[in-house]
């Protein structure tokens, strides 16, 4: 037996429009890629060698089972010359899934701001319906972050790839990735609990959702449960999670939690109001002496 | 006139050829994308720039978060509140800058300079991209170890890192950047990176049974030890401590300062550029590598320049040899690491600050400077100066950027395309 040729590989296109090239770098750090790049015929990529240049799938007359798009959305732009809309429209049609990386061509993300009242993703105008595939909506898998996860990208294609159904939430993400909050593996979970907040930045100690702008509990994705770059998180690194796979990223004050009555504004997902300020008061009235203190001193241990 | 797109060079851009007998006389850059990073800024809480700043890049981002944080802290300081470093929270800020280098030039050499060469010397050049992924993938781990992730990490503050890292996660990092140099050795320069980094003339390259020792022949092959001159003076901004801040005029050093950095609109007749031309006191500079390597008298690169000027080996080489000379950094950066100090001295709240600052760094293709005025801690401008700004921006014939300069005279086209890669173009840098 032959191994597949390229004839039975699916063929994946991937287009860019409004975008910093964040998700191509970050799909590069996938552990497995030559393994998942040999389940596919890789007609073209930003970076990666691939069997046609952009000036031929420009002409849009390459085959295309699935079209990987990444960054927003701009009716106006073009890639060596031919319209988004035009490259959109000819390989949305033909591609049997569409993946939409990254928040900007999710939801229009961070360069929906580069032109507001045109940019958007390629379904959702943050969390609007609306977008230049609206009329291929079933076939669009969006794997909003910033950058996407390599390792979600990589879940996508080879679940296409092993012919296997991806079940996804109302704004098209898959389940599997972002049924999880980001709190989900937080390391600093145990102050959370207990309502200790993180006395500054640059400390392992303390929660940040109280005072540093943490959206950990109240953001969809794997990033503490699936580390980045098989390492880490942001919040693992004591800088909070901007919620960046959520439609309203980039949001403003990242660095900063909004309170009323020293109570986040905005409380952790599903919780009611009220509730939470109850179970706050009582955890507050605790006095946990392993958690007001450094974990490690780091002066003596050294 | 000949029109060439390019791509792969994060992002587009188009050279438009002036031919005479078959040689470039001529050549004009375009850049057609425009995010308007400023003005994204514009208004927002300051320390939101931690955030949106690095979003300008996908490769380089790390250089642009540090650069808006010594922006930052540059701004407290003109406000009369300087901002403390410990040497811990420094050398983590300068050991993850280090390590996104290295994962931008293994990019290069596999992904742009390779398959680039292999069109001019098709007999010459094995293609392996996913060597260079791989590589890359080694260093975004360790400076992730610190920085929680790679691409768009935001773990920078004034005042430090964000990060409070143990010794596991320095023996993480350092037994990551072993694996890496142990990669580098065997799968890239065939030699010890000790005995690499002893080289002292390009022959030493002659020996090497590697893929570097085959990027160096096809180089001199191609004849481009004789080709892509661009002027001979280098530009080094950033403070760090593998490179000195230098104008370098064939070789003597002389000081720089980033306030005689300007930018202008870069010239394209025939379509719409977004792209600007840096230049310093009206004048072009080369920026990069090799700039950096003649600021701070590496011997080899020296002997080189001495040999092959600022030709288009020599700039490929520099960069190459950079890598190495990067590994062994962030190796002894990590294993001298200091733990026993604070992370991050907070200053006061950015809310009370009013002030103009600048930040420098050297990011993988030169110099990058951030300037910011924050009013009561909101921004009111913010001026992104990139070093793809100083290498190839597009300028008029009798006075062209250094990459026209380098395309011009005795080369054909092809060679001019390949010629335009060594200077590491980066499309979503030069016009943001």
């Amino acid at each position: 037996m032959h191994c597949a040729s390229d004839r039975d590989r699916p063929t994946l296109i991937w287009l860019q429009g409004v975008t910093c090239n964040g998700n191509t770098h970050s799909f590069l750090n996938l552990p497995y890629l030559p393994q998942l790049l040999a389940k596919y015929d890789l007609l073209y990529h930003p970076l990666l060698p691939a069997s046609s240049t952009l000036s031929e799938v420009v002409q849009c007359k390459r085959p295309c089972d699935v079209l990987v798009f990444e960054g927003a959305y701009d009716p106006l732009m073009k890639r060596h010359e031919v319209l988004l809309s035009e490259l959109l429209d000819y390989y949305g049609m033909r591609a049997g899934h569409i993946i939409g990386v990254g928040s900007c061509a999710s939801f229009g993300g961070m360069f929906k701001a580069s032109a507001p009242q045109r940019n958007s993703g390629l379904i959702f105008d943050e969390s609007e319906s609306s977008g230049p595939l609206l009329a291929l909506k079933n076939k669009v898998i969006n794997l909003s972050g910033c950058p996407v996860h390599p390792e979600w990208l990589g879940y996508t294609l080879s679940m296409i790839a092993d012919n296997k159904e991806i079940k996804v939430d109302t704004l098209h993400r898959p389940l599997e990735l972002y049924s999880h909050l980001v709190h989900h593996g937080c390391t600093r979970n145990e102050y959370f609990e207990w309502k200790v907040d993180a006395k500054a930045f640059g400390l392992k100690e303390g929660c940040l959702f109280y005072l540093q702008g943490c959206r950990a509990p109240m953001t969809h994705a794997s990033c503490n449960r699936i580390l980045w770059n098989d390492v880490s998180s942001k919040t693992r690194s004591g800088t909070p999670c901007f919620g960046c796979t959520e439609p309203d990223f980039p949001r403003n004050d990242l660095f900063h939690t909004k309170t009323n009555m020293s109570i986040p504004e905005d409380v952790p997902l599903g919780v009611p109001k009220r509730s939470y300020l109850t179970i706050t008061g009582i955890a507050k009235a605790f006095h946990i002496e392993r958690l007001e203190g450094k974990l490690i001193d780091d002066k003596t241990a050294d | 006139m000949t029109k060439q797109l390019i791509d792969q060079i994060e992002g587009e851009a188009s050279i438009r050829f002036d031919m005479k007998e078959n040689m470039v006389d001529f050549a004009t850059i375009a850049f057609p994308h425009f995010r308007g990073m400023e003005a994204i800024l514009e208004g927002k809480p300051a320390l939101d720039a931690l955030v949106v700043t690095p979003r300008v890049c996908g490769i380089c981002g790390h250089a642009h978060l540090m650069a808006s944080v010594r922006a930052m802290e540059s701004a407290y300081a003109d406000a009369n509140e300087p901002v403390q470093l410990t040497a811990k929270a420094d050398t983590i800020r300068e050991v993850t800058l280090v390590l996104e280098m290295i994962q931008n030039h293994f990019k290069w050499i596999y992904l742009v300079i390779m398959p680039e060469l292999a069109k001019l010397r098709p007999e010459k050049i094995a293609l392996t991209p996913l060597k260079g992924a791989y590589a890359a993938s080694l260093a975004s781990k360790a400076l992730a170890s610190f920085a929680g992730q790679w691409p768009h990490s935001s773990y920078m503050l004034p005042g430090g890192v964000s990060c409070d890292p143990t010794h596991l996660e320095r023996i993480k990092a350092q037994s990551l950047v072993d694996e890496l140099i142990s990669f580098f050795e065997k799968e890239c320069a065939g030699t010890a990176l000790d005995d690499f980094l002893a080289f002292d003339s390009c022959h030493d390259f002659n020996a090497l049974e590697s893929d570097i020792g085959e990027i160096e022949r096809a180089l001199t092959a191609a004849g481009m030890h004789k080709k892509g001159f661009a002027y001979d003076r280098f530009m080094v901004l950033g403070e760090h401590r593998f490179t000195n801040p230098a104008k370098v005029m064939q070789t003597r050093l002389l000081q720089a300062d980033e306030k005689h950095v300007k930018t202008h609109s870069a010239y394209s007749p025939s379509e719409k550029t977004f792209a600007k031309n840096a230049c310093y006191k009206d004048e072009f500079y080369e920026c990069g590598p090799l700039s950096r390597a003649m600021a701070s008298n590496v011997e080899l690169i020296k002997s080189m320049h001495r040999r092959f000027k600022d030709s288009a080996y020599s700039r490929v080489m520099a960069r190459i040899f950079e890598t190495a000379r990067l590994l062994d950094h962030a190796r002894d950066m990590l294993g001298s690491l200091a733990l026993n100090e604070d992370s991050l001295i907070p200053p006061k709240p950015i809310t009370g600050i009013s002030g103009c600052g600048v930040g420098v760094v050297e990011a993988p293709r030169g110099p990058l400077i951030h300037r910011v005025e924050i009013e009561e801690g909101i921004i009111k401008s913010y001026e992104i100066v990139t070093p793809t700004q100083w290498n190839i921006g597009s300028s008029v014939k009798e006075n062209p950027t250094p990459a026209q300069l380098a395309m011009m005279g005795n080369v054909t086209m092809e060679e001019a395309l390949f010629i335009f890669r060594t200077f590491d173009v980066c499309s979503v840098c030069t016009t943001h």
